[in-house]
């Protein structure tokens, strides 16, 4: 197999010592439990194959697919070895030497015809303001709950403007696709009414995803936007009483260091909030991430049980996040499991408190 | 391996717990160490007559067996020399019984460290050995290796907690080791025999441990210095004054920047760092060893002092030497951080002439060596940071290891203080204990008489240690 991306990572995967810390909150490590399933294991796959150690096969694309890009893996390193971006690299040799997956690469076509995961072209609630506002493929399709957020976003007085999304490209770039992101990434960048100016991103692995690999782009999260208008707010903040759960999305804690926000924010909307035994950069995944719901739907949901389950035992019906992924994926499986957990993004308890 | 005996595997632990992909194997013959050499097949298996059909089966057929926890060793312990049969014991994790009123607690090998303390802590005990990998580190691993940490000055190592265990043995006799209580006076003590036998005397599948009160108050404090050397008489100076610290740790310049480089904690650009701790149920106990350790420092020309009881500015103090080990794979661009003459254990009086005598060896050998570790315990680690893609490296990473392990033997000092000797420590091993290899020879015939158990380890290990099994790193021709 031509390894030549994973080749740049050749200094990385020697820094890398082997120590097997990353095994701790690896998350496909904790539910399959063989050594190949974990952060070292992958890493060590990388660097077997870069070395011609073993033949490149199936099995092994497999094992390499099964990552959420949790970051967990970073968290516990102490040389600080970039796992996800290693899985990136000797995925794309794999996809270059024709190892794919049914489920993602229905996924990347629909994205090459149509701009979006859902394979329909979706449009944004029409706003035609100031601020360019990227609403991201999950919540394109959820135009009623866009729209709030919209709303919420005009009443806390940024002027929103929409526009004709096409998909950042993040699924070409975890799925090993380059010459897909490639193109995918020209698009995104034509279809952004104007380059130099902020661009507000309401989903959390779009904003992850575009300040990483779009750094040219003045991008912003919508959750610094909201707390610090929320901050200097003189209308009503009403008090909601409610007593939930924030669940962590990898990366907002991980990977934009943002773990005392959501929970500043909660507090000013007068949320009683209840913490799962893992929480903050320690959070467990809820399995949507790294491509996973395309390539291993059955792993993805049975990490999302887990993380239901937790919220549940600590006895709130309610669990709220940020990331319209881990929404999805926590919020199906729960209905899958009789509803009793009611997933909610934070945004809607903000717009309940405020609009 | 015979597909005949691959079946027979199967049969015993089921299709679901065996792997026999090149990549599992490749995986599974490789640990923390610089060594790699593929299993043949690799399983898992959940109880203990699984190990005990595994064993009789492979003292049958004279397969190798080696055990494996996380594989988190540094000197090769559960690489596979000769292939055979890895045996993942990581899915026997079960909490069998804790027993406060008794003290103790039994556990399968595959528990947790972290995972067990956490089961204790509502009992108010701990399980205290506490080795730097102990988020993974599994139990039955650190008896197989002895290990220890930064509270073995206190403490002691895992040998310290351990009152008896099941082992299987080669040929798959199941054998009750020790007892339930705090002393047993006679006999072979082959409980103990079992603790740092690096797994090639049996495979231990279930534990009993001793467990010690978590203590109310714990204390940490920090010192700097401006010469090694003086930090080096103040490790002394505190264990000689008869003070108690729960931690006592050095960290050198080289320690330092890796972590500054990597973490960017701003620890200070001074020659040494002491970490020490106090720990107890009353303040004014813990008070007065911290006060105690931190008037040593003051007149060995520590400076900078800073102590703290608040959790999270413990944390912030010790954070630099948590993530000290793979840090130093950042020290220099090109370098990486190889586990080579990690540890060894000296006398107190020599702790400081041990650092400089690393740095020493390094520089002549063209490499870099930090010296670091819980000096409290006389424990002293070092590592070997070189290219490990340039082959004169190896020569000189050899060269090092030898003279750093002969001053060691020199002086009084022992090989391994906590990592185990499996095979990159192996050779300086055999000289230090020339005397008594034949004696662990003929215990090892005792105990597995096929040679399966792990075999050419400790005293059958190679002589060479580079040439032991490939390296595993991609060495330039």
């Amino acid at each position: 197999m031509v390894t030549k991306y994973i080749d740049s990572w050749k200094d990385e995967l020697n820094i890398c010592i082997r120590c097997a810390y990353c095994f701790a909150g690896c998350p496909i490590f904790k539910e399959l439990g063989w050594e190949v399933d974990g952060a070292r294991g992958k890493v060590e796959l990388a660097y077997g194959l870069l070395m011609g150690e073993f033949e490149p096969s199936q099995y092994i694309a497999d094992k390499l697919f099964q990552c959420t890009f949790c970051k967990d893996c970073i968290e516990q390193c102490s040389a600080n070895v970039s796992v996800p971006d290693i899985v990136t690299a000797i995925r794309s040799d794999l996809f270059e030497a024709g190892y794919t997956y049914p489920g993602g690469e229905k996924l990347l076509a629909d994205i090459k015809e149509t701009g979006n995961i859902f394979g329909e072209k979706l449009k944004p609630p029409e706003y035609t303001e100031e601020k360019q506002v990227l609403l991201g493929c999950r919540l394109l399709e959820r135009k009623e709950d866009s729209t709030r957020y919209l709303e919420l976003l005009k009443k806390l007085g940024v002027e929103p403007k929409t526009f004709d999304e096409t998909c950042c490209g993040m699924p070409f770039a975890v799925l090993g696709d380059k010459k897909g992101f490639a193109e995918q990434q020209d698009k995104f960048r034509e279809s952004l009414p104007n380059k130099d100016e902020e661009l507000i991103c309401v989903c959390t692995t779009c904003i992850f995803f575009i300040q990483k690999k779009y750094p040219d782009l003045k991008a912003t999260y919508v959750i610094d936007v909201i707390l610090e208008k929320l901050r200097n707010y003189t209308g009503e903040i009403k008090k909601l009483g409610k007593k939930v759960t924030y669940h962590d999305p990898c990366n907002v804690a991980r990977g934009m260091d943002m773990v005392d926000e959501p929970r500043e924010i909660l507090d000013m909307i007068g949320v009683e909030l209840v913490e799962m035994p893992t929480k903050g950069k320690q959070a467990e995944c809820c399995g949507g991430g790294g491509g996973l719901l395309a390539t291993d739907n059955p792993l993805a949901e049975k990490l999302a049980e887990k993380r239901m389950k937790q919220a549940l035992d600590i006895g709130v019906d309610t669990l709220v996040t940020l990331c319209p992924t881990c929404e999805f994926n926590i919020g199906n499986v729960s209905k899958k499991n009789g509803g009793k957990l009611e997933v909610k993004n934070l945004l809607d308890l903000i717009y309940e408190a405020v609009v | 391996m015979k597909q005949e005996i691959i079946d027979k595997l199967k049969a015993i632990v089921g299709e679901e717990n065996i792997r026999t992909d090149p990549a599992d194997r490749y995986i599974y013959g490789s640990d923390s160490s610089v060594h790699v050499a593929n299993a043949d097949v690799v399983l898992r298996p959940r109880t203990t007559e699984q190990v005990q059909a595994i064993a009789r089966l492979a003292n049958a057929e004279k397969i190798p067996i080696i055990p494996r926890g996380a594989g988190s060793g540094m000197s090769g312990h559960a690489v596979p020399i000769d292939g055979g049969i890895v045996l993942d014991m990581k899915r026997m994790n079960k909490i069998l019984e804790i027993r406060p009123e008794d003290t103790l607690v039994k556990v399968q090998p595959g528990v947790v460290d972290d995972d067990l303390n956490r089961a204790l802590k509502p009992y108010g005990f701990m399980f205290p050995p506490a080795p730097a990998s102990s988020r993974i580190a599994t139990i039955g691993g650190e008896i197989a290796n002895n290990a220890s940490g930064i509270r073995s000055v206190k403490y002691g190592a895992t040998r310290d907690s351990v009152l008896g265990m099941k082992v299987v043995l080669a040929n798959g006799d199941l054998v009750n080791l020790g007892a339930n209580t705090r002393v047993e006076a006679s006999g072979y003590q082959l409980d103990r025999l079992m603790v740092g036998s690096e797994g090639t005397l049996g495979i231990i599948v279930e534990a009993t441990l001793k467990l010690v009160p978590i203590p109310k108050y714990r204390c940490i404090g920090i010192a700097k210095f401006d010469k090694l050397e003086e930090a080096g008489e103040a490790i002394c100076d505190v264990i000689s004054s008869g003070a108690q610290p729960s931690m006592l740790e050095l960290m050198d310049n080289i320690a330092i920047t890796a972590v500054n480089n990597t973490l960017d904690m701003g620890l200070p650009d001074v020659e040494a760092i002491l970490l020490f701790e106090a720990d107890g149920m009353v303040k004014e106990a813990v008070d007065f060893e911290m006060e105690r350790i931190k008037a040593i420092c003051e007149k060995h020309n520590g400076f900078g002092i800073e102590m703290s009881y608040d959790a999270k500015e413990r944390a912030r103090i010790y954070a630099g030497r948590k993530k000290l080990f793979a840090s130093l794979s950042r020290y220099k661009e090109g370098y990486a951080c190889t586990s080579l003459a990690d540890d060894m254990a000296v006398p107190y009086s020599k702790m400081a002439e041990t650092a400089r005598k690393i740095h020493d060896v390094a520089d002549k050998n063209n490499i870099i060596m930090t010296a670091y570790g819980h000096c409290g315990s006389g424990v002293m680690h070092t590592k070997i940071l070189m290219d490990p893609t340039k082959k004169e490296q190896w020569e000189d990473a050899r060269r090092a290891v030898e003279e750093i392990y002969d001053y060691v033997r020199s002086i009084g000092g022992t090989t391994s203080a906590e990592h185990g000797i499996a095979l990159s420590k192996a050779p300086s091993w055999k000289k230090e204990k020339a005397d008594q290899l034949d004696l662990m020879r003929a215990v090892k015939k005792a105990f597995d008489p096929n040679n399966i158990l792990n075999p050419h380890k400790l005293m059958d290990a190679p002589d060479d240690w580079v040439t032991a099994t490939k390296l595993r790193y991609p060495v330039e021709k």
